[in-house]
């Protein structure tokens, strides 16, 4: 074979080569967020009876620990605060203790009302569930017998950033 | 003159492998919103699989297609892929995607083009924060096969 007629036919097989061991792409654009998310829940419906009392003091407070709650937020420095709709009756207080989650800082014991309050604070970015919700029911003598009711504690979560 | 027949032949043949060999894609996800969750649970996942993808290649050299993005996606935030795979190619099933170029489809050797779907996921985890709204791009390389 002539050198003439050879190189062309090389260069041409060099060609094919390239192309067939050449990548190909494609692209496409993915577009994405996160918004501020806080979500509370709780569970369990706490039953307090005040029954008892030693001779001389106060009655004995009723306790029940049955509840759990939960949080997920992925914001900073978020609380949570409790009210209820109506006051106790006269010589009845009822509190509630929630168990904090991680990182964060529970009031304890705390007395709920209609005006809320704050019940665990500088909750950040977390996710967490079945922490202890404590209720406690206490009555003095002056309140005297009380029929079974019901209150609605409300928990809300704010103040995150 | 025979010598180049030939070569014309290797041309025109050469022309057809080529595009023979084909990867493209149709179509942009809708954005990503991450917004909820369950109450102690991480923020809820998203999917999106309303675009696809069309290859093919050449049973004697067989293929397969990678997957990047041009940034790293941020911290505590996870984009995988997943590719449904052509007829007697394989997937990598959903793989997190970042700036390195992960294998998502083996073996691709059909002929004709297929279209498949492409399935993208969206998760973060609390401590990713708030991410305001950005975008990755995301780039899809056929390449030979092993």
């Amino acid at each position: 074979m002539k050198a003439s007629v050879f190189a062309p036919v090389l260069a041409l097989t060099i060609g094919v080569s390239s192309t067939l061991a050449s990548a190909q792409t494609a692209t496409q654009t993915v577009t994405f967020a996160v918004t501020a998310i806080n979500q509370i829940s709780a569970t369990g419906s706490p039953s307090l009876t005040v029954t008892t009392a030693t001779a001389g003091s106060q009655p004995t407070a009723a306790t029940d620990a049955s509840s759990t709650w939960a949080v997920t937020t992925n914001q900073t420095g978020a609380k949570i605060s409790a009210s209820i709709p109506t006051a106790m009756p006269t010589g009845l207080t009822l509190s509630v203790n929630l168990a904090a989650p991680s990182g964060a800082t529970s009031a304890g014991l705390t007395p709920l009302g209609t005006v809320a309050v704050d019940l665990v604070s500088t909750i950040t970015k977390v996710a967490q569930l079945g922490m202890t919700a404590t209720y406690e029911l206490t009555a003095t003598a002056a309140a005297g017998v009380v029929a079974a009711s019901t209150k609605v504690v409300t928990y809300t979560i704010s103040g995150g950033t | 003159m025979k010598a180049l027949l030939v070569g014309s032949a290797l041309l025109v043949g050469g022309s057809g492998f080529a595009r023979a060999q084909t990867l493209s894609v149709t179509g942009t996800p809708a954005s990503m919103t991450i917004s909820g969750a369950i109450a102690g649970s991480q923020p809820a996942t998203l999917t999106n699989n309303s675009t696809t993808y069309t290859v093919s290649a050449l049973p004697i050299l067989p293929k397969k297609i990678t997957a990047q993005i041009n940034t790293n996606m941020p911290a505590g935030v996870i984009l995988t892929v997943l590719l449904v795979p052509p007829s007697g190619a394989t997937n990598a099933g959903r793989v997190a995607l970042d700036n390195i170029a992960r294998d998502v489809v083996s073996n691709v050797t059909n002929l004709l083009p297929q279209t498949k779907i492409i399935e993208y996921q969206l998760s973060a985890t609390v401590s990713a924060g708030v991410i305001s709204t950005s975008t990755r791009t995301v780039t899809f390389t056929l390449v030979n096969y092993p």
